[in-house]
């Protein structure tokens, strides 16, 4: 009998102190928060230094703390979860695309950038990551198709980077073979469908796929170039290959309107233009991302390399275009299917 | 039928299979454990020792640890009361709730959370009306739905077949020495169930904590706000934080041995008298 | 003597099938009433509906001359000893005692008093401190004796209490416990299938067939002069033979047997004749003395030997052959040698004359 009172004392003390416990989703000093759901990559960018120096910032021109909370995945998967109804306030994604999706869904205004950069805040060229010394002797795409390379490539369902990915090895063919002389559509589909017959695996996001390729799996990983830069700096046995043709990803941010109060606008929007002020594009450039604003930061930064023929979204036309034309219809109809 | 060999009076067969389920366990379970012992503590303790005091890792934590603690205390209480309603009465559809209360074990737990979104989410065939006023998903409370959902069978499981073979004597004993029901509840049947409840309490309560499929969808994941230790342990693995990752994990694989020998040594404890 | 608990009219249906039916009797003051019946004869329900922890149909359940009836079992008052005792198995031999008087508010020094008292009435001083699963079966059975003596029952109702033990430790319990009942002086129900206990441990004894009370009286009255067929042969072997009465006198083909009994039957009506074994009395013919009233002459055979005495088949004088067996003690078996095919006349020394019902349901309970 006393047990029994024993246990349900217990019970009653840990369920005080469990609800002592909570941990508030709030935090402590009532402080405002700016919610912030970004693809993978931004992770080190924002945590490290542009979060604290844009709390600075504001704290020295309005005198209040806020404070920053935020959440990383696939870009897709952060629209996703956006759609469900997640606190994001602010939406930084790997491709326009997604962006649209949240316009369709009501959740971001049609008109939702105000700057020249429309919208993109940072850059990087997509790359291949291959083992130490190279052993597959990898040099551009092409080589990612042949027999017996092990390929890592993230999931274009989940990850936008996927998606770039896919633009990156179709579009540099083209390029390619137009400087060659003439488009050569039939090559570029070739290549991608030998690479994708060495994918084995398709992690959910760019950062999972490089955790993955970290841990000793596969040959090469088409990544941002940023990743591969991150891992050198960490002194991972890795090299990075420089295709002759690659796509710079845009990376756009947008303003959740659907999440943001009225009284929290100034804000946000505040942190948002904040992104592409020096200071920020500065930061990003540190980071390894390429900035949007001035060409002239870029040169800050010397492990960037120099791309013989670079391109962007807009050589399909834009994302309004290359996602039909090119992720649908070549690569998920065609490559994909098979 | 088989006659036992023995080696000068030694009998072969219990080392070789004590070798056999060892060598079977190595590589399915003790490896992968011991490795994330040694990989955690490989980049020396002071390093183990920042993870796990990161603040993110402790909110992590704690809140694992709260959202766990109110999912036991629901599940436990609901399943003694389910236990108790469908033992004593037999109504029509009580195999069919009997059934319903143990389908979570075989609902995959993404699918657990995903089907809370689409009920209580801000979109959701509740959530729709109710989010206006108060919200339920990707805040703690998601995380316990979450947890209650997954691990709503357990406690029931554990505790409805000691109901079962409790003999009803007992109970009527109670009553004819004058006993109203909730006496006989308080003084015969709950002392009868201390073993069963604690046993489930415990095995609710480590489910939970490990709980990430459905914690995930519900939970939002916002570091510091929405992030249990498991949802912690997986966003540092993506961000190649292995280091920190292995922290958290050794914390919850300890803590899920403490938790399984409490209820291997504790169990004679309860059980007797 | 006073009436303790008195049962009338009790009737109980599980749907359609009718469980109880006008179930009657009384328990007096200090009285042990034998509830006795095959598995199936609804003593069980009899006792869980006089403890209130099933409901009857019909009739009332009156203790102390209160009516319980429509009353929950926790309002009863009434002891109750399981067949498994169904002590509490979380609580010392103390705590078990002493879980009644807590129930009713009693004060520590008064539970205290009472449960000393009961664990000295029940000789378990030194096991106080003990579980039940510490406990012999004998000890646990005189746990739940206290127990329900804690609250000073109204009636103590038994269920098969003995079933659970070895054959051996029945007989010295039963004693005991009837010992102990008398001593305390409370009205009790026995409920039992096994006759020998029923014939030991009651005052009376009522036998159950089917829901109905076949008979009720004292083990003498209830063996000796079983009022039917099926107490008859329930309690016990028993000799049957067909037959009628005309004008006080049994007739069946050879046998003309004289009533002695005070029974009234119809002239010509069909009944039947009940002899014990051991109620046959038998000589060479010559030998066959006065005071015996003679059934009829038979051939042995077959005599087997069974221990304390000597059973002997019989193929009597009729167009039938009917067989009958008796039993003679030891001493006779020295004195008067028998062999197979030997003839012989048997006589009666006590036998009862019943009317004779083809089936058992069709028999009413009032034939007496």
């Amino acid at each position: 009998m006393n047990r029994i009172k024993f246990f349900i004392t217990l019970i009653i003390f840990l369920s005080i102190l469990m609800t002592a416990c909570l941990p508030s989703p709030s935090n402590g000093g009532g402080k405002r928060t700016i919610t912030v759901y970004a693809f993978s990559v931004m992770k080190e960018s924002l945590e490290k230094e542009i979060y604290p120096a844009f709390k600075e910032k504001w704290r020295k021109e309005h005198g209040e703390e806020i404070e920053f909370t935020s959440s990383f995945a696939g870009s897709e998967t952060v629209v996703n979860q956006i759609q469900q109804g997640v606190p994001a306030q602010i939406a930084i994604l790997s491709i326009e695309r997604d962006v649209t999706r949240l316009i369709q869904s009501g959740h971001v205004p049609s008109d939702w950038y105000v700057t020249a950069q429309k919208g993109i805040v940072n850059k990087t060229p997509f790359v291949i990551l291959v083992r130490k010394g190279n052993p597959k002797g990898i040099q551009d795409f092409p080589d990612l198709a042949k027999e017996g390379v092990k390929v890592i490539h993230p999931d274009p369902v989940s990850s936008g980077g996927a998606q770039w990915s896919i633009l990156a090895i179709y579009g540099s063919e083209l390029l390619k073979s137009e400087k060659a002389g003439a488009k050569d559509e039939a090559k570029a589909l070739e290549t991608l469908k030998g690479i994708w017959k060495n994918v084995v695996s398709t992690p959910g996001s760019a950062r999972e796929a490089r955790t993955q390729f970290e841990t000793g799996f596969g040959d090469a990983l088409i990544t941002y170039e940023l990743e591969g830069l991150l891992m050198k700096q960490a002194n991972a046995p890795i090299e990075v290959i420089i295709p002759k043709s690659t796509i710079f990803s845009e990376h756009p941010v947008a303003i959740v309107d659907k999440n943001v109060k009225a009284d929290e606008r100034p804000v946000i929007e505040a942190f948002r233009n904040y992104l592409w002020t020096d200071e920020a594009q500065k930061i990003f450039v540190k980071y390894h991302f390429r900035s949007v604003t001035n060409d002239k930061l870029n040169e800050n930064n010397p492990e960037f390399a120099k791309i013989e023929l670079p391109f962007t979204v807009q050589q399909f036309g834009g994302w309004d275009k290359a996602y039909p034309d090119v992720i649908e219809k070549i690569f998920r109809d065609q490559v994909q299917k098979k | 039928m088989s006659s036992v060999r023995h080696v000068r009076g030694f009998d072969i067969a219990k080392p070789l299979s004590i070798f056999t389920m060892v060598g079977v366990m190595l590589p399915l379970i003790l490896l992968p454990l011991a490795s994330i012992f040694i990989y955690g503590t490989s980049s020396g303790l002071d390093k183990f020792w920042q993870a796990l005091i990161a603040p993110e890792a402790i909110f992590a934590l704690q809140l694992s640890l709260v959202t766990s603690f109110w999912a036991t205390l629901f599940n436990v209480i609901f399943g003694l009361f389910a236990a108790y309603v469908l033992t004593k009465y037999k109504f029509w559809g009580s195999n069919a709730l009997t059934v319903i209360i143990s389908l979570p074990t075989a609902i995959p737990t993404a699918v657990a959370g995903f089907s809370l979104l689409l009920l209580w989410g801000p979109y959701g065939l509740l959530g729709r009306f109710t989010d206006q006023y108060f919200h339920i998903m990707f805040t703690a409370f998601a995380i316990i739905l979450a947890n209650i959902f997954v691990t709503f069978p357990l406690a029931f499981g554990v505790i409805k077949p000691v109901f079962e073979t409790m003999s009803q004597s007992l109970e009527e004993a109670s009553a004819t020495m004058g006993a109203t029901r909730w006496q006989t509840f308080w003084h015969v049947t709950l002392p009868s169930l201390r073993g069963a409840i604690v046993t489930g309490a415990l095995l609710t309560f480590a489910r939970a904590i490990g709980e990430f499929g459905s914690t995930i969808l519900v939970s939002g994941n916002l570091a510091s706000r929405t992030q249990t230790a498991p949802l912690y342990i997986f966003a540092k693995f993506n961000e190649g934080q292995v280091e920190a990752a292995n922290a958290i994990a050794i914390v919850l694989a300890l803590f899920s041995f403490f938790i399984f020998s409490v209820l291997f040594f504790a169990q004679s404890w309860l059980d007797k008298k | 003597m006073n009436i303790a608990a008195s049962f009338t009219d009790i009737s109980k249906k599980f749907g359609e099938t009718s469980i109880l039916e006008d179930i009657n009797f009384d328990v007096s003051e200090g009285e042990i009433v034998v509830l006795l019946g095959a598995s199936g004869s609804g003593k069980t329900t009899i006792l869980r509906i006089i403890a209130g922890l099933e409901n009857c149909n019909t009739g009332k359940v009156i203790l102390h001359g209160k009516d319980v009836t429509e009353l929950p079992a926790r309002e009863r008052g009434v002891g109750v000893i399981f067949q498994n005792y169904a002590l509490f198995p979380q609580m010392t031999v103390e705590k078990n005692i002493g879980y009644g008087l807590k129930l009713r508010k009693k004060s520590k020094n008064e539970i205290n008093k009472k449960v000393d008292e009961l664990i000295e009435l029940v000789h378990l001083e030194e096991h106080r401190q003990k579980y039940p699963s510490q406990l012999s079966g004998g000890q646990q059975q005189r746990v739940a004796i206290a127990r329900a003596l804690a609250y000073n029952p109204e009636i103590l109702l038994f269920d098969e209490p003995f079933s659970a033990l070895d054959a051996q430790i029945r007989q010295k319990l039963r004693r005991e416990i009837r010992h102990l009942l008398k001593q305390i002086n409370v009205p009790a129900i026995f409920i039992t299938h096994d006759q020998e206990e029923a014939l030991e441990i009651g005052d009376r004894i009522a036998v159950l067939n089917q829901g109905k009370i076949e008979q009720i009286g004292t083990p003498f009255d209830v063996y000796n002069k079983p009022s039917t067929e099926y107490v008859a042969t329930f309690l016990g072997t028993a000799n049957l033979i067909l037959g009628v009465v005309n004008n006080g006198v049994f007739e069946a083909e050879n046998i003309d047997l004289k009533l002695t009994d005070d029974l009234f039957f119809k002239n010509g009506q069909s009944v039947k004749l009940i002899f014990r074994p051991e109620d046959v009395f038998l000589r060479h013919p010559e030998n066959l003395t006065q005071n015996y009233q003679k059934l009829i002459d038979g051939w042995i055979e077959e005599i087997s030997f069974v221990g304390a005495f000597e059973r002997i088949t019989v193929r009597i004088n009729f167009k039938n052959g009917q067989l009958i067996t008796f039993t003679r003690p030891k001493t006779e078996t020295e004195n008067f040698p028998l062999q197979i095919r030997q003839k012989l006349e048997i006589g009666l020394v006590r036998f009862r004359i019943i009317p004779n019902f083809p089936l058992t349901h069709e028999r009413s309970a009032k034939v007496y």
